[in-house]
């Protein structure tokens, strides 16, 4: 063997396993930064600069022994397919071993197939509410399912003992259009009539034709599935033309992004069902909550966002499993994600239903987050503690 | 289900109408040029966005409208010297080409300015009118009234006045045109001015209707294609009437068999139209020499 190429070798292999003995530990955002969806992602990707910022200002972790600290790698995803895979290969190119993202039901499962065949990837999902994008062995969620999302409308229909209902969902979202005949069927279980089942696409501005159908069969509830500015869209012209039951969304709707499409006064009692958000917490006295609130307002001058804890809880649970595994190599921090117990990571915000053994993730690398319903009074939403305490 | 027709016409005439608004200045500019301006689109987007930003900052909305309108008349004819003009001889590939390429550049400025969230500019006139047979909103009632002024508007200017007439000679003959010594840039001006004016118009209207972001104009603009096709291209009336019929058709494609297939009976119809009359309903058929 030449010198040279014996030497290339060595700087190789040398640069290869930098990352792995370094100090630094580069953890990759993936979240759409820019493009229609990042009022979503942007207060996500801050929240884990937050995070990581305040994990390294207490010392950082403490990997068998030695001390680390987390550098971040963004990548903007845009929420589009395509450029969520490049973002993905552009971190894999880095070296970048550990992902936290993304957000949008597109994305999350074109990543799916690549980092499944990796073992050189641990991920940490955050956003996307898709089915079928974890696998319990390198890729976890510590976001809700759209099949969660379903159990807060169930919970909600339990509680009200509503009678009928007509369902408009956007049928470009995987998740929602996959979840709708369980939906159908549980909301049946409890004696619901379920008067319709009508599509919609991201971007439809009238809905007139559908809802006029819809105000004539006088449902007890109009339920919206998609996302927030058609919701709003649908609200206002379902009003207008005259339905007056009770409105349903099942979507995270920031209010800034709600009161940019229809007024305060419109969305007076509209019923929203996911888990708890952000804002949800907040309103529950949470002070974790509270305190990254406050740290975000000082840092970007506006509140968080209504998914940023889950973003905080997800640089939380890694260092976590990190520090559990005593290690970098992705196979012990896998395991020890899957071994993660809630009681393990006391930084957590969000609401996590531990599972038989303390567990926070379930087979499948799910969590569990407790069922919410929230009610919009005022200017935002708020815990609707009557319907689910 | 027939108790509900006359309420679902209106729905039909309301949509129609904002299909028809936008394509007022699309026919225009395609008749008069033949420049597939899809940068039009964008002209919209930003009628709307302008106005939006104006209302923000505490500006009454007819004010505000009437800016926007000015602003975008001198962005319309702007984008007419740097993207149509320097290929005004070039394939009608490369002005497609061109075309596309603004109203990319156009978007792409505006996703920077104004972010990627849909926002709806609060609306002028809130309400409804409710009457024994149908319900409409006052500003959809807006929307129709100021669709039936702008076509009259435009008529008027073609019909009435000397720049109208210079407009309609290009229109019907350029190069006859030219040897009578109609100035081609005075009819490049007023064509674009009035397109553009006609698509802020719309986008200030209907933002204040739907929500606003920067790819707005994508969807409009192809049924507003679709509209000139039915109605017949360069022909007002054509677009006015074919707006209207595209809306209706929708509206009660999606009302009476189901909201999925309305997209599908709208282009449905086009190929109907172009395979039974391909001139539309109220083009002239015309012999290539």
């Amino acid at each position: 063997m030449k010198p040279f190429s014996g030497i290339g070798a060595a700087c190789a292999l040398a640069m290869l396993a930098t990352p792995l003995w370094a100090d630094e530990i580069v953890v990759g955002d993936l979240h759409p930064i820019t493009g229609p969806a990042n009022f979503y992602g942007l207060p996500e990707s801050r929240a884990i600069q937050l995070a990581v910022e305040e994990i390294n200002a207490a010392g950082g972790l403490s990997v068998g022994g030695e001390s680390h600290t987390f550098r971040i790698q963004t990548e903007d995803t845009q929420a589009n397919p395509t450029v969520g895979v490049s973002a993905l290969k552009k971190l894999v190119s880095s070296d970048v071993r550990f992902v936290i993202g993304p957000l949008s039901s597109g994305v999350g499962p074109a990543l799916f197939p690549i980092i499944d065949r990796s073992d050189a990837i641990t991920q940490i999902i955050d956003g996307t509410i898709a089915e079928g994008v974890t696998n319990g062995r390198n890729i976890f969620r510590n976001q809700a399912t759209v099949s969660q999302y379903d159990v807060s409308v169930v919970a909600l229909f339990k509680a009200k003992g509503y009678g009928s209902v007509t369902m408009m969902t956007d049928r470009f979202h995987a998740g929602f259009v996959g979840t709708q005949p369980a939906l159908a069927a549980s909301l049946k279980e409890l004696g619901a009539e379920i008067a319709g089942e009508e599509g919609y696409k991201l971007g439809d501005t009238d809905f007139s034709a559908t809802l006029t159908r819809v105000a004539s069969r006088n449902p007890d509830v109009l339920l919206i599935r998609g996302y927030p500015a058609e919701g709003a869209l649908i609200t206002k012209q379902a009003r207008q033309l005259g339905f007056e039951g009770q409105v349903v969304w099942e979507m995270v709707s920031p209010p800034s992004t709600v009161l940019k499409n229809i007024s305060a006064a419109e969305m007076e009692g509209v019923y929203n069902c996911i888990p708890a958000t952000t804002e949800d917490y907040i309103a529950l006295g949470n002070e974790k909550a509270i305190a990254l609130e406050e740290a975000y307002r000082a840092r970007f001058n506006e509140p968080a966002g209504e998914l940023s804890v889950l973003s905080y809880d997800a640089v939380h649970i890694l260092k976590a499993a990190i520090e559990k595994a005593g290690s970098l190599e992705n196979a012990a921090v896998n395991a020890a994600l899957a071994d993660l117990t809630v009681e393990e990571v006391p930084q957590l915000i969000s609401d996590y239903v531990p599972g038989e053994g303390g567990q926070l993730f379930d087979d499948k690398g799910q969590v569990t987050l407790r069922s919410a319903v929230s009610v919009w009074q005022g200017e935002g939403w708020h815990p609707a503690t009557d319907v689910i305490r | 289900m027939i108790d509900l027709f006359v309420q679902q016409l209106v729905n039909g005439l309301a949509l129609g109408s904002t299909y028809a608004l936008v394509a007022l200045g699309l026919t225009l500019i395609f008749g008069v040029l033949l420049i597939p301006n899809f940068a039009h689109g964008e002209f919209y987007m930003l009628g709307a966005f302008l106005t939006y930003a104006m209302v923000l900052a505490g500006m009454n909305f007819w004010l505000a409208m009437a800016l926007a309108v000015g602003a975008v008349i001198l962005l319309g004819c702007l984008v007419d010297r740097l993207a149509f003009k320097p290929v005004e001889q070039a394939p009608p590939l490369s002005m497609m080409i061109s075309a596309l390429a603004a109203s990319i550049i156009l978007q792409q400025s505006a996703m920077l300015i104004w972010g990627g969230e849909a926002r709806t500019i609060p609306a002028p006139v809130t309400g409804v009118l409710r009457t024994p047979f149908f319900i409409v909103t006052w500003m959809q009632l807006i929307v129709m009234a100021s669709l039936l002024l702008a076509a009259a508007g435009v008529w008027l200017v073609l019909n009435r006045l000397r720049l109208g007439l210079a407009i309609r000679a290009v229109a019907q003959n350029r190069d006859a045109a030219l040897l009578m010594g109609i100035s081609m840039f005075q009819v490049r001006l007023a064509t674009f001015a009035i397109g553009a004016a006609l698509g802020a118009i719309a986008g200030a209207l209907l933002g204040a209707t739907f929500p606003i972001y920067p790819t707005m104009g994508v969807n409009p603009v192809l049924k507003a294609f679709v509209v000139l096709v039915l109605g017949g291209i360069g022909s007002l009336p054509g677009a006015v009437f074919g707006g209207l019929f595209l809306g209706v058709v929708e509206v009660m494609v999606a009302g009476y068999i189901s909201s999925e297939l309305s997209d599908i009976g709208a282009f449905a119809i086009l190929v109907a139209v172009l395979l039974l009359r391909p001139q539309g309903f109220f083009g002239q058929a015309q012999v290539e020499r």
